[in-house]
Order: C-alpha cells, then sequence, then structure tokens
C-alpha cells in the first residue's frame, strides 16, 4: 500500500501533532526503518486545512510492514 | 423519541434516557451527528443494556455510529475515556477501518480495571487472515502483561489475560462480536453467542498499566499488529458472567441489525 514517506526530521514535526479535534499524526515504520504517515480519505481536507498540509508534497512510496512479533509472547 | 440529526442540543427532553442523552449531546457538542436510525439504534442498545444488568458493568463503549471521528470518538456511557484517533482511519456508516492507525481510548487498564475480572470486546466485519490485533495492550519485553484480542493471529483467536494465560483456537472467518472475559478465576472467549475455545483457569487477575488502543494493540505507547479490520463496535469493562456474555451479544447484535450492518 503507498503511503506519504517522511525523513525523520519530517516526522518529529508531525508525530503526535492534532490536525483536528479528535485527530492526530501517527507516523509508523516500514520494514527498513523509513517512517511513514498514511491519510485516509476522511483526513484529507482537514490536514489540507491545517499547518500541516506540507506533507501532501511528500513522496509517495510503497510500504511493507515490519514483520509481526511471535505471538504468543513468551514468559 | 428521536431528535433533529443536526445540532440541536437536547437538555431537558422527557421521556428519553437521561444516559443516551447525555451521550447524545457528547456527539453534538463534539461536532458530530447521528441519523435518526443510529440515534434510535444508541438509544435501544442503553435501553437493552441496562435491562440486562449490563450497563453498570460497562466502563467504556464505543459503538461506532455517526461516520466522524467527533461522533466515534465518544463514549457512550461517560464523559470519561473519549477516544482519540490517529491518521489513516476510514469512518462509514458501517463502522470504522484503521491503515496502520488506532483509537487511544484512554483507559488505562491497571488504573480503572485493576487486579478485578475483566471484559473487552470487538465487533469486527471484515473476513481477513492476516497477523493483526484488534484491541488491547501489552508490556514488552513480553512476559510482563498482556489484556488483548487477536482475532486471528497467524490463523488462530488469541485473547490474552497474561502472557501464559491465553485462549487459542482456529479462526475460519474473522467476522463476527468477539468478547475476551474474565470471571471467577476463568478465562474465556466469546465469539458471538457461544464460547470460542477452552475455559483457561487463572491464578489472578492481570490488568497492564496502558492505555487500551483499538484497531491495533498499544505496546508500551507504540502501535504493533495494527488491524485492518473494520469495527462497528468496541467495549471495556468488568467481567461478566457467561449469561451476562450472550445477553450483551444479544444487545449488540440487534443494534447492529437496527443499522444494517450486522454480520
Amino acid at each position: 500500500m503507498l503511503g506519504y514517506q517522511l525523513t525523520e526530521e519530517q516526522k518529529d514535526l508531525i508525530q503526535g501533532q492534532y490536525y483536528a479535534p479528535y485527530q492526530f499524526f501517527n507516523c509508523v515504520q516500514d520494514i527498513n526503518g523509513v517512517w511513514f504517515l498514511f491519510l485516509s480519505d476522511e483526513d484529507k481536507p482537514e490536514v489540507e486545512a491545517s499547518e500541516y498540509a506540507w506533507v501532501f508534497d511528500l513522496p509517495e512510496a510503497e510500504y511493507i510492514p515490519p514483520p509481526p512479533p511471535p505471538f504468543p509472547p513468551v514468559s | 423519541m428521536i431528535l433533529s440529526s443536526h445540532g440541536l442540543i437536547a437538555s431537558s427532553i422527557s421521556g428519553v434516557d437521561a444516559d443516551w442523552l447525555a451521550y447524545y449531546n457528547r456527539v453534538v457538542t463534539a461536532g458530530g451527528s447521528l441519523t435518526t436510525t443510529e440515534q434510535s439504534a444508541t438509544l435501544q442498545l442503553v435501553l437493552d443494556l441496562k435491562a440486562n444488568s449490563l450497563w453498570t458493568p460497562m466502563k467504556a463503549i464505543y459503538p461506532m455510529v455517526g461516520a466522524s471521528a467527533a461522533a466515534c470518538a465518544q463514549n457512550l456511557k461517560s464523559s470519561s475515556f473519549t477516544g482519540t484517533f490517529t491518521s489513516g482511519w476510514t469512518f462509514a456508516s458501517t463502522g470504522v477501518t484503521p491503515l496502520a492507525s488506532y483509537m487511544n481510548t484512554g483507559f488505562n487498564l491497571s488504573t480503572q480495571i485493576g487486579s478485578n475480572p475483566l471484559n473487552m470486546s470487538f465487533y469486527n466485519r471484515t473476513n481477513n487472515s492476516l497477523s493483526q490485533g484488534e484491541i488491547g495492550c501489552y508490556n514488552n519485553p513480553a512476559g510482563t502483561t498482556d489484556n488483548e484480542i487477536l482475532i486471528n493471529y497467524s490463523g488462530v483467536f488469541y485473547g490474552f489475560n497474561s502472557p501464559s494465560k491465553y485462549v487459542s483456537i482456529s479462526n475460519s472467518d474473522s467476522r463476527g462480536f468477539y468478547q475476551l472475559n474474565a470471571q471467577a478465576l476463568n478465562l474465556k472467549a466469546f465469539k458471538n453467542s457461544s464460547q470460542f475455545g477452552a475455559t483457561v483457569s487463572l491464578t489472578t487477575y492481570t490488568s497492564t498499566n496502558l492505555n487500551v488502543y483499538v484497531g491495533g494493540i498499544n505496546n508500551n505507547g507504540t502501535l504493533t499488529t495494527p488491524s485492518t479490520k473494520e469495527c462497528a463496535f468496541a467495549s471495556i469493562g468488568d467481567g461478566l458472567t457467561d449469561t451476562q456474555a450472550g445477553n450483551f451479544y444479544t444487545a449488540v447484535q440487534a443494534f447492529q441489525t437496527t443499522l444494517s450492518r450486522q454480520v
């Protein structure tokens, strides 16, 4: 799936920041530790109207998630 | 009695359940709205939960109606534990769907449940076999505490109460209403109206000192095992008896049926 790719510095600018009263940015790392941001169609107008509209200029790239941790966890 | 779907703050309408009215007002005040069907469905859900002695055990109830973050963030039970959504969620009349995202309930299990019995639930409308987690939290490194529902993790359902106390069972169709329930030092999972897997004996109740996430698992403040399953209801509360767990499913399924989104 496609997401917006961020540098570490760009991630630090938006991580945890609210762009709407009940919504905030959360960036996730891919399998290689690269930061990604995902925005739904519902998110986009809110972000567009915020001070964070610059995220739409970020390059889009294919996101490959890290492998899930083993379950059940071992004591 | 059904209220207007836009902008009406109803503070003193007789004949309407006061708890539902407070919830409705929270939705509108937050900038959300409910259709008339969503209003009647949530009202009937409150009445059904109360009629079946389920209202009191519930601490946080997220009906996931209103097709917006403002509406879906609201806790039906009280003004506490209003959720906050990360980026990536899709909000629809059928529920909410995460994409590498989560809702932070603000509900710290250790603080709110402590060493008491726990019930958590998740209504899933998506059939997939991806290794994901749907609701809960755990401490890392593994081996501390786990309270989570993983509907179809590596093809197996896991409902954890602690690292070594979990229910596992094959799950061929991941859609349905899931409950992880601890009561009388027994850990049970329920899928729809039936117990799902075997009963696991507990020696104590364990609660993780973290907020519960919906749409993935909170691992010490970081989202792990993110889900892509559409959530149409989630809750956290005290442990239920088997009869209560069955009645809980009946009430939630009736709620979903009213909304034409039952699975």
